[in-house]
């Protein structure tokens, strides 16, 4: 892994950016990586266009799990539902600093979004399945 | 019981719409079987014999006593399970700095494999309420130079996690 990538990471991980929970909330939802423990728990408050207004997460687990939803929620801010829908792998690679992550460690790293997208499926009254 | 696969020696005969199925135990042994397998263990066991079963385990219990007494050195590791004449070459421990996968990545870095997860031991990880450890396994390969580079590596973890 590279420095610049390390950097970011542990950046985030140390300081995660929007920690916390939103009360009200439009949709929040949590879960988990039973293989090793990560779990992430995403708040989010839409504005009256149903743009993302505020975001908040929780969440305990390694560093790459928890960077990566601090990133994440600084980059959904004024994005509409549709827009967090078509968020997708690539991206989330790309805001990590374009690091190439074997398979466990992609699972980490795609939690938050995991934990976002059915929670924003949530609210449409829809559901949201992972391999899409 | 009925045969769960067919074909092969499990073969007694067959016929246009059945077949009788072979006696115990070649029922239930179907198709080719694992031929390149048994030669390997084969080669195996000479290895081992070889070099001798008694040896190696005096050599794993060397290995992993010194391996437990340098982990507990490091600040903020923790190992888990019992001691060292009471098992085989493994160590789970946890490091407070850093998550298990985040070890293991650091590690790899240095060329050093550790595995990170549950090690198929969901509740008693629940029972010590760890989300999960690392751990480091070590056989009749392993070194206690390998130990050393272990224990650096731990120490550039804390580094850059603390």
């Amino acid at each position: 892994m590279d420095d610049l990538y390390r950097e970011l990471i542990l950046d985030h991980y140390k300081h995660p950016r929007n920690r916390g929970t939103l009360d009200p909330h439009d949709f929040s939802y949590e879960d988990e990586n039973p293989l090793c423990g990560d779990k992430i728990r995403i708040d989010v408050r839409l504005d009256e266009n149903q743009r993302v207004k505020e975001v908040a997460f929780l969440g305990k687990g390694c560093a790459i799990s928890q960077a990566s939803a601090s990133m994440l929620t600084e980059t959904i801010v004024g994005k509409t539902l549709d827009e967090i829908k078509q968020i997708g792998r690539d991206d989330i690679l790309d805001m990590l600093g374009g690091i190439s992550l074997g398979p466990t460690r992609i699972k980490c790293a795609l939690l938050s979004l995991k934990v976002l997208k059915a929670g924003a499926y949530g609210l449409a009254g829809e559901h949201y399945r992972e391999d899409e | 019981m009925p045969p769960f696969l067919g074909g092969g020696d499990m073969i007694k005969r067959v016929y246009l719409h059945e077949f009788k199925a072979n006696d115990l135990p070649h029922k239930f042994e179907a198709g080719t079987p694992a031929i390149a397998e048994a030669v390997g263990f084969g080669a195996a066991v000479d290895y081992l014999s070889a070099v001798g079963m008694d040896a190696i385990h005096a050599h794993e219990q060397e290995i992993i006593a010194y391996a437990l007494e340098r982990l507990e050195e490091v600040p903020g590791v923790k190992v888990y399970g019992p001691s060292a004449e009471q098992k085989g070459g493994v160590a789970a421990f946890s490091l407070d700095a850093a998550h298990p996968h985040d070890v293991a990545q650091v590690l790899d870095r240095y060329g050093i494999a550790v595995r990170a997860g549950h090690h198929c031991a969901m509740p008693l990880h629940d029972r010590f309420n760890l989300p999960a450890t690392s751990r480091a396994s070590f056989y009749l390969y392993n070194t206690p130079d390998e130990v050393d580079q272990l224990i650096e590596g731990l120490y550039k973890v804390k580094k850059m996690f603390g």
